[in-house]
Parts: structure tokens; C-alpha cells; sequence
């Protein structure tokens, strides 16, 4: 479970054995995400990826002229750049900080080259992908049939599992921007949320004080993206 | 009877090395994919992958109250089972033939094995993944935020790049299905584009008349998407 193992280490790198373990660590530095930090911009070549070891970043598919929409988000359970893994250079996506905390980031090169020497790495990033595309696929109908208020408890929920913490800093117009709606109506769910003892939400900061019933408020996608996580890297563990 | 499939008419096939082309030919089973066939439906292990050559796979998400949204397609440029080879065991997706036509597909097994040579396969296939991964993101952020007309226009011309002619039979009901929308949505949407004289529609027949009208029209997730399989793909023939 993501929250019983203290954060300490991104998980994906956490199950590797030891000696890939090790070898990724040693190329890795230790790096802040910064609230807020635009780490990639879409289509820029990517210098480094990151392993969040706390903290988490938002994938947002951006369009000139409208309102983005976050398509994944990648916590101490995931990996920002498995494009690279994938043998590509550069990805359609920004990645903005949206949880402060910090990252193993790996330079693009020491990256592809820790990869080649690692085949326990490409098999957990390629599971990764599976996840991550689960994930999009869950979003893409998630966004088409469901209010706001169940996508918007769903989204805190996913948040608060990356956060590992009980508080963290929001702004509506950052959930409005994620969630891809106007920001009316991310005001009006909050309310709905808070009015129903669920969350606290004051001066930027969100406090999740009813996690069961936010589950219950929140779409079924929550659950099913847990469980493709679980399904395809929950049991793995490195010995 | 028409003259023997090829399966040479999907591209990543085509762009199997000979050595590679010559272990799998044998293991290549020739499959006609009619219009409404299930593949697979999700959450089932797969034991075949699956080559369109005449024909186009449409990924589905399902929910739980059985709400559909389409999140991929998959023609001559692709595979159907992306998962199998990437570690996820089961799809996440329902995939659904929504072009009739031809396909050839290979044990899951010998995909597998030939994957984890680390050969060109593997180069190859990574990189089919990444593109699909950013079709899954654009699609999912086109839900959100683009008219019915422009995602009409943007599945038909994703269709016709992967059909031999502008001609796709497809029921309204099904382009509802696929976009997730209601059938009312479609028929309005179908006739916005028939009256400005971009297609025919007719009796489940849909004719494009003017490819570029349509790519005027569209959203820009069309050409987001184009350019990334032209990026991570074999070259495509010029249409």
C-alpha cells in the first residue's frame, strides 16, 4: 500500500534489486520539486527525467488557447520521462509540480545508458507504461461522462495518496485548470465537499478530514486506476 | 475471392527486419475482422496480438454502468495488445473491430519472446507504445474540450488514414459509442458536415469528399497525433 512504507524512496526504484537499485541511485541526484516548477515544456527535448521520492507532478496535455487539461499525474509510485524508455526524445506534455517535495533526477543520457544495463529497470518502466496508459484511459472516459463533483474528489483522492500527507497547497484555479473545467464550478464541488464534512479547504489549503467518504464521493475511476496500479506493480518487491 | 492478404500491409510487419520477418511468418494467421467483432474485452488475458491490415481497431474504455468512451484507434500503422509485451497481462481496454476488414495476428507468446530479444522488435514496439500513449492524451483531452464536429472530424480523418479508400461503413450508433456522446449528438454533427459538403453520408455509408475540409475543421489533436506516429513510426506512405 502507498501509504504504509515511509517515504523515504520513489517505489518503482524501491523494488528494483539491489544492484539496479543502486546503479540508478548513483546516477541519480536528489533535487527539490518546487510548487508550481514547469519541468518539461511540451515538445522541448527532455534533459532530465525524475523519480519523485515525495511530491508529485501533473502530466497536462496543453492547448494553444484553451484551458489544459492534466492527463496522468506521477508520484513517488511512478516516473516522469518513461519516453524515454520507450525511445523517444521528446513527449506532446508538460509536466508542472503540482505537490512540493523532491525527486531523484537523472540526467537524459546517464538515463538511457543506466537503462541499457538494467533489465529489471525496462521490465518495471515498461509495467509502468501499462499503468500509466490505464491511467489515460480511465481520464479519457472519466472526463467525458462524469460531474465535476466525483472527478474532482477523485482527483483530490489521487493527490492525497502522492502527498502522503494529510494538507496540501491548492488553488481553485489550479483545479480548475486540471480538471479542464471552469472554475465556477470547481468552487461550487469544493463547497459541496466541505459542506459534507469531507475536506477542509481554506486560504489554499486543503485538508483531506474524511478520506472513506471522499472514496465514496469520488467516480469509480479512483478505484480502477488503483487497482491497474496494483494489479500490474503492487506485488513486486525487491528482496 | 480477393487475391491473398498481405500481412506486409501493416506497417510494423513491413518493418520487420528479414531475419525477424522470416521466424515470424509461419506463426501468422490471416483473420477477417468484421464490423462489431470483439477482440478482446477488457480485463482478459490476451493470448494473441492482433496486425490490422484492411481493418481498424477501435480501443474502448468501459465503465462500470457500461458507458463506453473510445480511447485509441488501431489500423495498418499498429497492434492490438500493447499490454501483453509491456508486462500488464490484461488489457485495460475493450478493443472492438470498427472498420471491417482484414488482419493477421501471432501467438501471444511468440511476441513476447521476440520482445525480450531486445532486438529491433523491442525498439520497434516501444515506440508504437509511445505513440499510442500520446493518442490516449490527446483523445482524452479533445473529450474535454473540443465540439462533437471537431471530434467527428478528427475520428474520420484518424479512419481514413488507415483505410486504402475514403469510403468507412459505420453506423451512427457505433460513432456514438466511440465518441461516448448520444446518437442525436451524431446524427446533428454528421449533417453539419454533409451540408458543408465534407462528407456523404448515406445507409451506414460514410464518403469522404473533402479531406481537407475536414482537416480545416478539426481540433488540433488530429495533427498533435499525426505528427508523433510520423515521429516514432516507420515512414508511412504518402496519402
Amino acid at each position: 500500500m502507498l501509504c504504509t512504507v515511509p517515504a523515504t524512496l520513489n517505489r518503482l526504484i524501491e523494488q528494483l534489486p539491489r544492484r539496479d537499485r543502486s546503479a540508478l541511485l548513483a546516477a541519480s541526484q536528489t533535487v527539490p520539486l518546487v510548487l508550481g516548477a514547469v519541468l518539461w515544456q511540451p515538445d522541448a527535448a527532455v534533459r532530465h527525467v525524475y523519480f519523485p521520492d515525495e511530491g508529485f507532478i501533473s502530466l497536462v496535455t496543453a492547448i494553444p488557447g484553451e484551458p489544459g487539461l492534466e492527463v496522468g499525474m506521477v508520484g513517488r509510485e511512478g516516473m516522469l520521462g518513461v519516453h524515454l524508455a520507450l525511445g523517444a526524445r521528446i513527449a506532446p506534455l508538460l509536466a508542472l509540480v503540482q505537490g512540493a517535495g523532491s525527486a531523484r533526477r537523472i540526467g537524459a543520457g546517464a538515463f538511457r545508458r543506466t537503462l541499457v544495463s538494467s533489465q529489471a529497470l525496462q521490465a518495471q518502466l515498461h509495467r509502468y507504461a501499462c499503468v500509466l496508459m490505464a491511467q489515460l484511459a480511465t481520464g479519457a472516459a472519466c472526463t467525458r461522462f462524469h460531474q465535476v463533483g466525483p472527478r474532482l474528489a477523485r482527483w483530490l483522492l489521487m493527490s492525497h495518496d502522492r502527498a502522503e500527507a494529510a494538507q496540501f497547497r491548492l488553488t481553485h484555479e489550479f483545479m480548475a485548470y486540471m480538471l479542464g473545467v471552469r472554475r465556477a464550478g470547481v468552487t461550487r464541488a469544493a463547497g459541496d465537499l466541505q459542506r459534507h464534512g469531507l475536506i477542509r479547504y481554506h486560504r489554499g489549503e486543503m485538508s483531506v478530514l474524511d478520506r472513506a467518504g471522499l472514496e465514496a464521493a469520488a467516480c469509480g475511476c479512483y478505484a480502477a486506476d488503483r487497482t491497474a496500479y496494483e494489479r500490474v506493480l503492487g506485488r513486486a518487491r525487491a528482496p | 475471392m480477393a487475391a491473398s492478404p498481405d500481412p506486409r500491409k501493416n506497417q510494423l510487419l513491413a518493418a520487420l527486419p528479414a531475419v525477424e520477418w522470416a521466424r515470424w511468418l509461419p506463426a501468422l494467421e490471416a483473420v477477417s475482422m468484421p464490423l462489431g467483432h470483439v477482440l478482446y474485452e477488457s480485463g482478459m488475458a490476451m493470448s494473441h496480438v492482433y496486425f490490422p491490415t484492411t481493418s481498424i481497431v477501435s480501443l474502448l474504455y468501459v465503465m462500470e454502468d457500461g458507458a463506453s468512451a473510445e480511447i485509441a484507434v488501431v489500423g495498418n500503422e499498429g497492434i492490438v495488445g500493447v499490454s501483453l509485451f509491456m508486462g500488464g497481462e490484461s488489457t485495460p481496454s475493450r478493443s472492438v473491430v470498427q472498420s471491417a476488414g482484414q488482419g493477421f495476428r501471432l501467438p501471444g507468446a511468440l511476441l513476447k519472446e521476440e520482445f525480450n530479444r531486445s532486438g529491433p522488435v523491442l525498439h520497434l514496439l516501444l515506440r508504437y507504445t509511445q505513440a499510442l500513449i500520446t493518442q490516449m492524451a490527446q483523445t482524452a483531452v479533445c473529450n474535454r474540450h473540443h465540439s462533437l464536429d471537431q471530434q467527428l472530424c478528427r475520428w474520420l480523418l484518424l479512419s481514413l488514414d488507415r483505410l486504402e479508400a475514403p469510403d468507412l461503413v459505420m453506423t451512427q450508433e457505433l460513432i456514438a459509442n466511440m465518441l461516448g456522446v448520444r446518437r442525436e449528438g451524431v446524427t446533428e454533427a454528421a449533417a453539419n458536415l454533409q451540408r458543408a459538403g465534407l462528407i456523404r453520408y448515406r445507409r451506414g455509408h460514410i464518403t469522404v469528399l473533402d479531406r481537407s475540409g475536414l482537416e480545416q475543421r478539426t481540433c488540433e489533436c488530429y495533427g498533435v497525433v499525426k505528427k508523433e506516429y510520423e515521429r516514432l513510426l516507420p515512414v508511412r506512405t504518402a496519402r
